[in-house]
């Protein structure tokens, strides 16, 4: 079908391509922050997958990156390079901390579940900060060889800042063409349904916990894929990722770019790193000048900035 | 008469206070059946207690003949019993369609299915599209819900409750609020719903007109007893009603 019988694929489109030919336009330094603007921007549309979409403030993502980050470390570290083994064994490990977790706090509402979260998570945390034989300790876990991908009898290897991008945007993007079925899918509109009335949907015959505990698992994964890629940019699992106040992260991308709409996080990950960028120029007090970003932000823009500026100048069809 | 609903001894307490004790009753299928009582009589308690918001204290439940005694909520529903609520119970941000595909996707257990677009699947946009037309409300689909005007919300809820073709439907004051036009389309499309469908609808309701519109069968509570039961012109006439309730709310 042709992008002018889809008026609202033409954004996306547009967003594609400049991606996709952004190493030929932007200097390396750049590059690089863009590949940090879409793995966290990965994290962040998969947070929102809960929040956004189910209802639910996880204050603990943060673990489920760290997880993904740690587990794509170790591999490293023990001499695996196969990318794709370690891509899935990231969102593997992940997925399954996401069900212990989920089991426990999908029970809970609002503020209640956002505090278990955060708790559990800072659980995690402390592991990985007082393990040191394993995760060495508060130092990280540094990573000497990056994978190799064999594909159609060639090699490729990701040193170069531009191949890191090519690498870390083919799997964002994958994540995300995934994240987007899975929102538009039956369960996704389950999950929708959830968010307005729980009560109802245990109503109409949906086991609220069941499918809690599912999306949980599904936005675990996916912050765990972001978790590898990061690993990989970054050369290093830190403890940092896990801590609530990196948790924190998505939940502020999420609600500067808008949380109902799909790729409001991806905005919101690009204002904050945009403006951190911006700011850092001037002042090492980047944080005070987050903070009076946010503020009004939270009063023009309730519905996040590309969510309201899309309700403004385009009428949702 | 088959029945659809059967109530053994029921009960339920919250410490102490017994709000409503032994109640037996049987619901045959397609007869529209209203419970009826002052306020506090335990008319919530008991719909809660049978359709899984809360197990009951004492007693049991069979729906077609099985015992469903204290199963959940989403059990209840699997098992054919939907309910509707006093207070409209809808998915507000969601539009007409959306809120009658929800318990489609559930009936069809494509609640799991992480994949294919919604709007897509004949299966369940046909059924849907059906129901809203059963309700009168084909033409609002695409609407989001919360922008309606109360007497289509309460139609929403009842889009809902009937999507999955339950055996047995408690609409738990299904006029309340509702102008006087919008009662007389409700009592319209429950009398074609339940003539057509074979649905049996169980009603409580305040409002005297409704019920004896609607019911061939009507129950009584007081003070969390069954005080009568019997069809409508009996019940009108049988004294102790009359003195427990009726007469008390004809001079309201």
């Amino acid at each position: 079908m042709s992008l002018s019988m889809r008026p609202h694929l033409i954004g996306p489109f547009l967003l594609l391509l400049v991606l996709l030919f952004a190493p030929l336009l932007l200097p390396v330094y750049w590059i690089m922050i863009l590949t940090e603007i879409l793995i966290m921007g990965l994290l962040a549309v998969s947070f929102n997958l809960l929040l956004g979409y189910t209802g639910l403030l996880s204050f603990g993502h943060g673990a489920f990156f760290g997880l993904g980050a740690y587990t794509c470390a170790l591999l490293l570290q023990a001499g695996h390079q196969n990318l794709f083994v370690l891509l899935g064994a990231g969102m593997l490990v992940a997925l399954l901390a996401a069900l212990l977790i989920g089991f426990f706090s999908v029970r809970l509402d609002e503020i209640f579940f956002a505090m278990i979260t955060l708790g559990m998570g800072m659980l995690f945390f402390s592991i990985a900060h007082n393990w040191l034989a394993v995760t060495g300790g508060s130092d990280g876990l540094p990573v000497f060889a990056l994978p190799v991908l064999n594909l159609a009898g060639r090699e490729f290897t990701f040193y170069a800042p531009n191949s890191m991008y090519y690498l870390v945007f083919t799997t964002v993007l994958a994540g995300i063409v995934l994240l987007w079925l899975v929102v538009h899918s039956p369960f996704g509109l389950i999950l929708r349904a959830l968010r307005e009335n729980k009560q109802r949907v245990a109503f109409i015959g949906g086991n609220i916990q069941l499918l809690r505990i599912v999306a949980f698992a599904v936005s675990g994964s996916f912050a765990g894929l972001a978790g590898v890629l990061f690993c990989l940019f970054n050369s290093m699992a830190t403890p940092e990722f896990m801590h609530w106040s990196f948790s924190a992260k998505p939940v502020i991308m999420s609600i500067i770019g808008g949380t109902g709409v799909f790729l409001g996080p991806l905005f919101g990950a690009a204002i904050f790193f945009g403006l951190e960028q911006l700011i850092i120029h001037f002042t090492e007090n980047w944080m005070f000048f987050l903070g009076m970003v946010l503020i009004p932000i939270v009063l023009f823009f309730p519905q996040g900035v590309f969510g309201t500026l899309r309700n403004r100048f385009f009428k949702q069809g | 008469m088959e029945q659809v609903l059967r109530i053994e001894n029921l009960g339920h307490a919250y410490g102490k206070f017994k709000v409503i004790e032994d109640i037996s009753l049987a619901i045959g299928r397609g007869e529209t059946s209203a419970l009826i009582g002052p306020n506090g009589a335990g008319k919530t308690t008991f719909y809660n207690a049978i359709s899984g918001k809360f197990p009951p204290s004492k007693g049991r439940v069979f729906l077609n003949g099985e015992n469903v005694t204290g199963l959940p909520s989403h059990r209840m529903v699997d098992k054919g019993m939907c309910r509707s609520f006093q207070i409209t119970n809808i998915f507000a941000e969601l539009t007409v369609l959306e809120n009658v595909l929800s318990p489609l996707i559930i009936q069809q257990k494509k609640h799991f299915k992480p994949y294919g677009n919604v709007f897509k699947d004949r299966g369940l946009m046909e059924r849907a599209m059906h129901t809203l037309e059963q309700v009168g409300l084909a033409e609002r689909a695409r609407q989001v819900v919360s922008s309606l005007a109360y007497g289509d919300k309460r139609l929403v809820e009842m889009a809902i409750v009937l999507a999955r073709d339950p055996s047995v439907v408690l609409l738990d004051e299904p006029t309340a609020g509702m102008n006087p036009q919008e009662t007389e389309n409700m009592i319209q499309l429950i009398q074609r719903l339940a003539e057509h469908s074979g649905t049996t609808f169980f009603i409580t309701e305040h409002d005297m007109k409704v019920v004896f519109s609607l019911a061939r069968k009507i129950y009584v509570l007081h003070q969390g007893h069954l005080l009568a039961q019997g069809k409508p012109e009996e019940i009108r006439t049988n004294e102790a009603v009359q003195e427990a309730y009726l007469g008390r709310k004809s001079h309201a």
